[in-house]
C-alpha cells in the first residue's frame, strides 16, 4: 500500500534528502504560500456577512484550510520537489546474509525449527531478488562467524551450543572494512548469551553506515512454559549454615497453578516446598531454605519441577555454586557481669561444630572466668590489647560492659577490627550497656546502627514482647519459619523479653529487623548495619533466655536465633586473602578473571605480597598463574586465565611475603557450555529492533521478507549512486487533488453554501 | 448466753495468736511477682524486686504432712532455715560478685505460672529433700526444667535414710540419670573459688555438741547428675547443712571456717549455674 500511494519504498523516505528541483529561489515559495493564505482568508471573511449563518464559525475557517492546502499543494508542485537518495550500485556491492545457527534457532515453534524458517523464508526468493541486484555472502552465526556457499550447509553443521550476536556481528564488522558491503541482513531471534550487542559494535556499522536489517524469528511469548531468571545464593557459607536461596522466575499458561521448587545437591534434595505461580509474565521470587551441610564444593541446582504441556523443560533449571568452608570461627564474647543471657547463648551455641565462643566473664571485682578458652595463655591479661591477639576472633560480642572498661588503646583497637579487619561486632542489652554504659558518649558511637538516647536509665527490667518487621520477615538471622507470613506470626508468638533497653534511633543505612513493644511503646529490639569491612548490630535486650526456658523442652527456637545471629556475624568476616571472580558460571566463554584482595598481619594492604592461583579442572587440567598487582588499588591482584573445558574448576590462591605465607583463599567456579541457550528461548524482538535503528536497518517480520530486496537497495554504504526521486507524478498527489476540492464542494453541500 | 464469754475468749486468743505470728513471719504471701511480702517490706526501697538474678527456694510437698506440709508451719521442710539463711546468704553474694542479686529470697514452686513461674528462675534452692514428693506433672516439669537449663542445689539430708527417701522423688525427676559424685576436677569447684580442701559443714547443733554430722550422716558428700554434655544440672549437698552455716554466720559460736566454706560452696554453685 505504501509503495502504491507513493511509488517509492519507504527507505527512500526514511534515509533520502527533500529537495525542490525549480530554479526559483524557495523564500518565493514560502511567500507566495503565505500570500495565498492571507489572500483566501480575506476573501472568506470579506464575504461572510453574505453568507448563511451556518458557516459564520468554525465551518468558514474548514473551508479556508481545504482551500489553503489546494493552492500550497498546487505552488509546491510547481518547484518540483524531489527526494535526493543513496543507492546501491547494482551489481558492485556485497549484501552479507547472516544466519543464526546457534540451539536455540533448533526450536520447533510453528510446525518447523527456526533454522528452517529461516532458510525458508531466505529460499522463497529473497536470495534470489537480492542476488540480481548484489553479490551476496552467506554466513554462519554460532558464535564463530563463518562463511557458507548455500543454505543447504545451514543443515549439514550441527548446532552451536552458543549464540553471540555481537561477537558474530563484531567478527563481521572487521571483514567488512576491506569489502563493499552494502548492507547486512542477519535472520536470528534474538537470543544472545553474552548478554546483548556492545557499543562499540554498533558504532563501528553506524560510523561505516552499514544498516543491519534484521529478521525476527520464534514466538515472542511461549505459551506454555516456566522460567528461572535467577536464583542467588550466598557463594560462601559455613558448614552446617542454614542458607537462603532466592529465586526468581517467571512463566505462561500456568497462572494459579502448584508447582513443586526445589533445591538439590547433586541428587539429594536439600529443600523443597509447593509454590502458586503468579500471572503470567510476572516475575516471582520465592526464598527457600536449606543447610549447607558438611564443607567442600557443592553445586546446587536449583528446579521448577516440569509441569504438563511445557514446551521447554531444560529453563526450569539452574545451577549454583557454592564453597562450604569448615574452617572454625572464633566470638569473642566480653560480659561484664553474670547473668542469664550469657550462659544461655553460650549454651545455644555449644551445638555449633564451625562457631565457638571465647568468653571472658567478671565474675567478682578481681576475677574473670574464661571459658572456651584454646590455652590457658589466652586472653590471660583480659581484653586483647594487641592486634595479633584481637585479630584472630571473627567477631565480638559486648554484653553488660561498661565503656570505660576499655581503655582508649583498646577501643581504637575494637573499631579497626570491624573496620579493617572486617569483623562483625554485636552489642548487647544491659544495665551497663549503650547508653548507660557510656558508649553513646565514646569514639565507638560511630560503630553503632543506631543513635543512642543522651541519657541513662534505658535500661528496664520490664517484659516487652517481639515482633518482626517486613525486612527481618524475610530475613536469614531472623528466620524461625520458612513462610515470611508464617515467621511473623511465630515472632510474636515468642515468650516475652525479661528486659528490653532503649536503643535510640536507627541510622540511615541500618536495618531495623525486629522491634519490642512494651508499654504502648514500640523499640527497635535488633539492628544490623555494615560499617567499613565488617558489620555491626544491636540486640537491645539481655532477656532472651526465656525463650529458652519458658517454651517446651523441644522447642529450638532459642538455639536457632543465637546460631543464626553469630553465624551472620563471622560469616563474612574476611581472611587475609578473598579471592573472587566475576562470576562463578562460565556459560560458554571460558574466560575468566581472578581477582584476589591481599593483607598482612595486621590487615594491611599487602602490595608487595606475591600472589599464586593454583587452578585444578575436568580431566586433569592443572595450572598455576602468577597475579599481578592492581596499581590503583593496593593489596589487589588480577590474573586472566581461560577454561578450556566444561566442568568444576577449582582455585586456590595464595599469598607470601618473604617466605612467610600470609594467607590462602579457595574459590570454586564452572563452565557450562550449551546450558544458557536453553533460556530466553522466545524471540528477543527488543535486541534485534534496537540492532537495526540504531544502524539504520529495519527489523522485519518473515512474512514481509519479500520485500526487502527492494529496501536493502537504499543504503550509503558500500559503492553507491545519488538518485533523484521526482515526487510530482507520486499517486497520493494526484489523489489529493481530487480529494481536497471534491472534500470542499461536499462540505458546501451539506452546509447548504453551494 | 453463758457460752459467749468462753467462744469470745477462744476467738480473742486465736486472733492474737494468728497477729503474733504474723508479725513474727511478717506477714507471708505473694505479690504480682511471687515475691515475698514481708521481705519487700523489710527491704523497701531496694531493687523493687527486679535484678538479674533471684535466689529462689523451692516450696514443695512434704511427704507425710498432709495439706500442712505445703505452708509455712514449722513441719514445712522446705521453709527450713527460712529466710534469714536465704538473705545471709544474698549478702556474701552481693559482696563478693558482680552478680546483681535480689536481697530478698524468690520463693517458687511446680504448680505456679504467670511471673512467679519457676522458669523465670533458672537456680533454685532446696532444703530437707528427703521430705519431698512430686506428682508425675511435678517431676516432669522438673526434668524439662533442669534439661532446658534451669540449675538445681539440694541442702541439708542426711543419712542413708534421707538418702533413699531424697532418690525416691529424685527417680521420679530423672528415671535414669546416675548420680555421680563431684571431685576436684568438677568445674563447679573452680568457676570463681578453688574449693578443692572441703569438709563437712555442720548445722548449728556444732554449737552444742561439737557433732558435724546429724543422722548417720558422718562422711560429707558432693554428689551431682549432669547432662548429656557433662553439665551439672542437680548438685547435691549430702551430709552437711550449708543452710544453717549461712544462717548461724553472724553468730559468733559458730566457727568462721564452716560459715567461709558454706558460703563459697554457695556462690561457686550459683556461679556455675550462670555459666553452665
Amino acid at each position: 500500500m505504501f509503495e502504491f500511494l507513493f511509488k517509492y519504498p519507504r527507505a527512500v523516505f526514511a534515509k533520502g534528502d527533500l529537495v525542490l528541483l525549480g530554479g526559483w529561489p524557495r523564500w518565493v515559495l514560502v511567500l507566495l504560500v503565505l500570500t495565498a493564505g492571507a489572500g483566501l482568508a480575506w476573501l472568506i471573511r470579506s464575504k461572510l456577512p453574505q453568507a448563511s449563518p451556518h458557516v459564520r464559525n468554525w465551518k468558514a475557517g474548514i473551508i479556508w484550510l481545504l482551500q489553503f492546502a489546494l493552492a500550497a499543494l498546487l505552488l509546491l508542485l510547481l518547484w518540483q520537489p524531489a527526494v535526493l537518495v543513496a543507492e546501491l550500485r547494482p551489481q558492485q556491492n556485497i549484501i552479507a546474509v547472516v544466519v543464526d545457527d546457534s540451539r536455540s534457532m533448533a526450536i520447533a515453534d510453528g510446525g518447523a525449527t527456526r533454522a528452517q524458517q529461516a532458510a525458508k523464508a531466505l529460499d522463497g526468493g529473497v536470495l534470489d531478488a537480492l542476488g540480481k541486484k548484489f553479490q551476496v555472502r552467506l554466513y554462519r552465526a554460532d558464535g564463530r562467524l563463518s562463511r557458507i556457499a548455500k543454505l543447504d550447509d545451514l543443515k549439514t553443521s550441527p548446532p552451536a551450543s552458543a549464540t553471540r550476536i555481537g561477537d558474530d556481528l563484531k567478527e563481521l564488522a572487521g571483514e567488512a572494512a576491506d569489502l563493499p558491503i552494502g548492507a547486512v541482513v542477519l535472520l536470528s531471534d534474538g537470543a544472545d548469551n553474552s548478554g546483548g550487542i556492545d557499543l562499540d559494535t554498533i558504532s563501528t556499522f553506524r560510523s561505516r553506515r552499514i544498516p543491519v536489517h534484521t529478521v525476527g524469528f520464534g514466538l515472542e511469548q511461549v505459551p506454555h512454559d516456566v522460567e528461572i531468571n535467577d536464583a542467588v545464593v550466598a557463594p560462601r557459607a559455613l558448614a552446617d549454615s542454614r542458607l537462603a536461596a532466592k529465586i526468581s522466575f517467571h512463566q505462561r499458561g500456568y497462572a494459579g497453578q502448584k508447582a513443586m521448587l526445589t533445591v538439590r545437591d547433586g541428587g539429594k534434595v536439600l529443600a523443597g516446598r509447593q509454590i502458586t505461580l503468579a500471572a503470567d509474565g510476572e516475575t516471582q521470587n520465592e526464598t527457600l531454605l536449606f543447610n549447607a551441610g558438611a564443607a567442600g564444593a557443592r553445586t546446587l541446582q536449583f528446579s521448577i519441577d516440569p509441569l504438563p504441556g511445557e514446551e521447554n523443560k531444560d529453563n526450569n533449571s539452574v545451577s549454583r555454586l557454592v564453597n562450604v568452608e569448615s574452617s572454625k570461627r572464633r566470638i569473642l564474647y566480653v560480659e561484664g557481669e553474670p547473668r542469664w543471657e550469657y550462659k544461655f547463648i553460650r549454651r545455644a551455641e555449644e551445638d555449633d561444630r564451625i562457631v565457638s565462643i571465647v568468653s571472658m566473664l567478671r565474675t567478682s571485682e578481681n576475677k574473670i572466668y574464661r571459658q572456651g578458652i584454646a590455652d590457658p595463655k589466652e586472653l590471660a591479661d583480659g581484653f586483647p590489647s594487641r592486634v595479633e591477639d584481637l585479630f584472630p576472633y571473627q567477631a565480638i560480642v559486648i554484653g553488660s560492659v561498661e565503656v570505660s572498661y576499655f581503655t582508649p588503646a583498646q577501643r581504637e583497637l575494637i573499631q579497626q577490627f570491624v573496620d579493617r579487619r572486617g569483623g562483625g561486632l554485636l552489642f548487647l542489652g544491659g544495665r551497663a550497656s549503650l547508653a548507660d554504659g557510656g558508649w553513646g558518649a565514646s569514639n565507638l558511637a560511630d560503630l553503632l546502627p543506631v543513635v543512642l538516647p543522651n541519657r541513662k536509665g534505658t535500661f528496664h527490667r520490664d517484659p516487652a514482647t517481639v515482633s518482626l518487621t517486613p525486612v527481618g520477615a524475610d530475613n536469614i538471622i531472623t528466620r524461625l519459619v520458612e513462610d515470611p507470613a508464617g515467621n511473623v506470626e511465630r515472632w510474636k508468638k515468642l515468650p516475652y523479653l525479661m528486659d528490653y533497653q532503649e536503643a535510640g534511633t536507627p541510622k540511615p543505612g541500618a536495618v531495623v529487623l525486629a522491634e519490642m513493644t512494651a508499654g504502648n511503646r514500640k523499640m527497635p529490639l535488633l539492628v544490623t548495619e555494615n560499617f567499613g569491612r565488617g558489620r555491626t548490630a544491636v540486640l537491645a535486650t539481655g532477656g532472651t533466655w526465656r525463650w529458652q526456658m519458658s517454651q517446651p523442652l523441644e522447642d529450638q527456637t532459642h538455639e536457632q536465633f543465637w546460631q543464626q545471629l553469630l553465624r551472620w556475624l563471622v560469616t563474612d568476616t574476611p581472611g587475609a586473602v578473598v579471592a573472587s571472580v566475576p562470576s562463578q558460571m562460565l556459560f560458554d566463554d571460558g574466560r575468566v578473571q581472578f581477582s584476589a584482595d591481599v593483607r598482612d598481619k595486621n590487615y594491611l594492604p599487602a602490595a608487595d605480597a606475591h600472589v599464586q592461583a593454583h587452578i585444578l579442572g575436568p580431566a586433569g587440567t592443572a595450572a598455576e598463574i602468577d597475579m599481578t598487582p592492581d596499581p590503583n588499588s593496593p593489596g589487589t591482584f588480577h590474573a586472566e586465565w581461560t577454561a578450556g573445558q566444561p566442568g568444576s574448576y577449582l582455585t586456590e590462591v595464595t599469598a607470601t611475603h618473604d617466605k612467610d605465607e600470609l594467607g590462602r583463599d579457595v574459590l570454586n567456579f564452572a563452565r557450562m557450555d550449551g546450558v544458557a541457550e536453553n533460556f530466553h528461548t522466545g524471540q528477543n524482538r527488543e535486541l534485534l529492533e534496537k540492532l537495526s535503528a540504531e544502524t539504520g536497518g529495519r527489523y522485519w517480520k518473515p512474512q514481509d521478507v519479500s520485500r526487502l530486496p527492494n529496501e536493502i537497495s537504499y543504503s550509503e554504504a558500500g559503492i553507491t549512486v545519488r538518485d533523484t526521486k521526482e515526487l510530482w507524478n507520486m499517486p497520493i498527489i494526484f489523489l489529493l487533488l481530487l480529494a481536497l476540492p471534491s472534500a470542499e464542494w461536499l462540505l458546501r453541500r451539506k452546509w447548504g453554501v453551494v | 448466753m453463758r457460752l459467749l464469754a468462753p467462744i469470745s475468749a477462744l476467738l480473742l486468743l486465736g486472733g492474737l495468736s494468728t497477729g503474733l505470728l504474723a508479725f513474727q513471719r511478717g506477714g507471708y504471701g505473694e505479690d504480682e511477682f511471687g515475691n515475698a511480702r514481708e521481705a519487700r517490706t523489710y527491704y523497701s526501697g531496694d531493687e523493687n524486686g527486679k535484678s538479674e538474678y533471684s535466689w529462689s527456694r523451692l516450696r514443695y510437698t512434704a511427704a507425710g504432712a498432709g495439706g500442712g506440709g505445703y505452708g509455712y508451719g514449722r513441719w514445712s521442710s522446705w521453709s527450713r532455715d527460712y529466710p534469714k539463711a536465704d538473705r545471709q546468704f544474698l549478702i556474701a553474694l552481693k559482696r563478693l560478685t558482680r552478680i546483681q542479686a535480689r536481697p530478698v529470697e524468690q520463693v517458687v514452686d511446680l504448680d505456679s505460672d504467670g511471673p512467679s513461674s519457676i522458669e523465670n528462675f533458672p537456680w533454685v534452692y532446696a532444703v530437707q529433700a528427703q521430705t519431698w514428693t512430686f506428682t508425675e506433672p511435678e517431676a516432669k516439669r522438673m526434668r524439662e526444667y533442669l534439661l532446658k537449663g534451669g540449675f538445681l542445689m539440694v541442702d541439708d539430708f542426711h543419712g542413708a535414710t534421707d538418702w533413699e527417701h531424697f532418690m525416691n522423688g529424685m527417680l521420679m525427676v530423672f528415671p535414669d540419670r546416675p548420680v555421680e559424685d563431684l571431685t576436684d576436677k568438677d568445674e563447679i569447684f573452680h568457676v570463681l573459688y578453688d574449693l578443692t580442701e572441703r569438709f563437712q559443714v555442720p548445722g548449728e547443733q556444732y554449737v552444742s555438741t561439737g557433732r558435724t554430722y546429724e543422722k548417720d550422716g558422718y562422711i560429707p558428700e558432693w554428689r551431682g547428675i549432669k547432662d548429656d554434655r557433662g553439665r551439672v544440672m542437680v548438685a547435691i549437698c549430702h551430709n552437711m547443712h550449708l543452710g544453717d552455716a549461712w544462717e548461724w554466720a553472724d553468730d559468733p559460736r559458730y566457727p568462721e571456717k564452716f560459715a567461709s566454706l558454706a558460703f563459697r560452696l554457695g556462690i561457686n554453685y550459683v556461679m556455675y549455674g550462670m555459666t553452665h
